[in-house]
């Protein structure tokens, strides 16, 4: 059977009001915040914040005026039984010792407090040194929160493809590009708040760990300025690294296959071929990320290349890799990746 | 003005891990006129979903042109986007966040005010579940929260690509009130792809019939079954024996059958039904009962696709 209605006319189309400014960016950012995953990493995050400051307080102690005493005690006798056998050998250098070579050479020179890593490595429990763990520790949550940022960013847009509710959205938002750029906008903006969080996390830890267990020397001048140098350029590796995790998956359109390409490059490529090609180092991502964010960056040592120059005879190749120079190398390889992941998207079919 | 124009469209898609091309569209035209619920039928893979696709613009056409409202789809799809709701294929949603948190989260990107949100979960008859993650649902329910999705903003047309899939009887009575009622309202055109023929048959007003990507036949339903009309007729006479002599040597082609009713016999082509009446009666065969066999949806559909039935 046939329905048969009786309409009333179709009204003619009427220009609709258009969206509020910026409702897509309130949307993605609703989204950002209300993803399990993103909420689940943010809480075990601050678990394990919080066990390492446990772990930390049991780990440094506060040593008395006696402990120090035993362990200097300890650390002159080392010196000087070193220093007795120095003496002897000195006195009557080995017979295998080289031709030529002064006994000085041959016996090496007076051992040092430094040397055998202070006063401090033979207490008990040794004090939280500020001055020397701050722009470690910096680095440290920097290279995990990284880590997490990149897995953040994948899954972000990875989400998307396996749901394939972007598809969805662009009934309601046709424009991919400002779609792309919308939640690029949204992962990056999650990126430095997250970097940021990590940065201050790890100065509330210090402060905890300094006040509680800490030593009573003073801090080097220069302390604090190359410590938040250091927190700033951590905080750019962790949304570099979101942002790479975005393009990767952009392009392969699945979570799983990007985190799979990341795991395979650092077992395979950083690792394997980093230590068997040290030349290549400088174009390897992780190479980089060390250079980012390390105090001053890295000195590589090429130990596949030799220079044969006049003054360094026989010596490998040693090259710098600074702080600037990887920043820029990582964010170019971030802006190929999202440039074709965004290219892609706007030209593919939607199936 | 037209809701929906596709002029010789053609789409085919690359062939891939050594496939050969696919020409899903071959010159295909539409016309969905503004108003009413218009049918969309096709066999699988005959081009429906693609053509929505393209309209949506999520596939672009190989050649032809595409207008939503009079405007040129992909490049003015921005325009008119706020008029147009869809639901195709399977509903896309977040599976982890509730029913009615993927509705906000979609009416906060119109900015669609949140109330329309529950009013629409009360129009899919979803509102005491719109609380449950989304991968908790079952299919019916999830197709009802695609349905309410769609109809977020008001549409003034709406496209449904098979809105049936996966809801029970009351469920798929529901939907057909739900289309019918939006077809009627004066303010929404329903483009209704189903392969549920008799559901196309009872809510549409028009209809487009497509196969291999190319339209077959298009109109008013109406006119597309009489077009199509079968001319012939069933009787029961107390002598069915008899009666199929006698028809038999006028030259008529019979098929007797049963059913509840009792023995039956089909009479086909039968140009004028009085000539079957006038027969009988020279041979003292008195008719109970002469009834027309009208063609439906569903044998217009197989005649004009030439698919078996």
């Amino acid at each position: 059977m046939t329905a048969s209605v009786e309409r009333p006319p179709a009204q003619p189309l009427q220009e609709l009001p258009p969206a509020p400014r910026g409702s897509l960016v309130k949307a993605e950012l609703h989204r950002f915040r209300a993803r399990r995953f993103i909420q689940v990493l943010a809480g075990l995050g601050v678990l394990g914040w919080a066990a390492a400051i446990i772990i930390g307080l049991f780990t440094f102690g506060t040593p008395t005026e006696t402990d120090y005493a035993a362990a200097q005690a300890q650390v002159d006798r080392i010196i000087q039984e070193n220093e007795t056998y120095r003496q002897q050998c000195l006195d009557d250098p080995p017979s295998d010792a080289p031709q030529g070579v002064p006994a000085d050479e041959v016996c090496g020179p007076p051992l040092t407090e430094a040397d055998i890593g202070g006063v401090e490595s033979f207490l008990g429990k040794a004090p939280f040194d500020l001055a020397a763990s701050g722009t470690v520790g910096a680095v440290a949550f920097a290279g995990l929160a990284s880590a997490l940022a990149f897995v953040v960013g994948a899954t972000w847009i990875g989400a998307e493809w396996s749901t394939r509710s972007i598809v969805a959205l662009l009934f309601w938002a046709p424009r991919r590009m400002r779609v792309m750029g919308t939640k690029f906008g949204v992962l990056v903006a999650g990126a430095t708040v997250f970097g940021i969080a990590a940065q201050v996390g790890w100065l509330i830890m210090a402060g905890i760990l300094d006040a509680a267990v800490g030593t009573d020397q003073p801090l080097p001048d220069d302390f604090w300025g190359s410590l938040l140098q250091t927190q700033a350029r951590g905080v750019l590796l962790v949304v570099l690294a979101a942002v790479l995790g975005f393009g990767l998956t952009s392009i392969v359109r699945n979570t799983g296959a990007a985190l799979g390409i990341a795991f395979v490059y650092v077992v395979v490529i950083q690792l394997i071929l980093g230590n068997a090609k040290p030349s290549w180092s400088p174009w390897l991502l992780g190479t980089n990320a060390a250079g980012l964010v390390m105090d001053g960056g890295v000195r590589l040592t090429f130990w596949d290349k030799v220079d044969y120059s006049a003054d360094k005879l026989g010596q490998p190749v040693e090259y710098y890799l600074g702080n600037l120079q990887s920043g820029i190398f990582l964010t170019v390889v971030a802006v190929l990746l999202v440039g074709l992941g965004t290219v892609l998207f706007a030209r593919r079919d939607m199936q | 003005m037209p809701a929906v124009v596709m002029e010789a469209v053609t789409k085919t898609y690359r062939g891939r891990r050594g496939r050969p091309p696919q020409k899903a569209l071959d010159d295909l035209d539409l016309l969905v006129e503004t108003g009413g619920v218009h049918g969309f039928l096709g066999p699988n893979g005959s081009g429906k979903t693609t053509s929505i696709r393209v309209l949506l613009g999520l596939v672009s056409a190989d050649a032809g042109a595409a207008r939503l409202f009079d405007r040129p789809v992909p490049d003015a799809l921005p325009e008119v986007i706020g008029h147009v709701g869809a639901l195709v294929e399977t509903p896309l949603f977040f599976p982890n966040f509730s029913g009615r948190r993927n509705l906000q989260l979609l009416a906060e990107v119109a900015g669609v005010a949140r109330t329309r949100v529950d009013e629409c979960l009360d129009i899919v008859d979803l509102r005491d579940r719109a609380g449950d993650r989304f991968k908790g649902y079952s299919l019916g329910m999830k197709q009802r929260l695609g349905i309410a999705a769609a109809l977020l903003k008001q549409p003034r047309l709406l496209i449904l690509d098979e809105p049936s899939n996966g809801l029970d009887p009351a469920g798929i009575r529901d939907v057909r009130e739900l289309i019918r009622r939006l077809g009627r309202d004066g303010h929404t055109t329903v483009l209704l792809s189903s392969h549920l023929l008799a559901e196309i048959e009872q809510v549409a007003d028009s209809v487009t019939i497509l196969t291999r990507g190319r339209r077959v036949a298009h109109g008013p339903v109406r006119e597309v079954l009489a077009g199509r009309s079968t001319h012939d007729v069933v009787i029961r006479v107390p002598d069915r024996e008899s009666a199929g002599a006698v028809l038999q040597a006028a030259g008529f082609g019979l098929s007797p059958f049963d059913d509840v009713r009792g023995p039956a016999l089909a009479v086909h082509n039968v140009a004028a039904p009085g000539e079957v009446t006038r027969l009988l009666a020279q041979h003292g065969q008195y008719l109970e009962e002469l009834t027309p066999v009208h063609a439906d949806l569903e044998t217009a559909f197989l005649a004009i696709t030439g698919e078996p039935a």
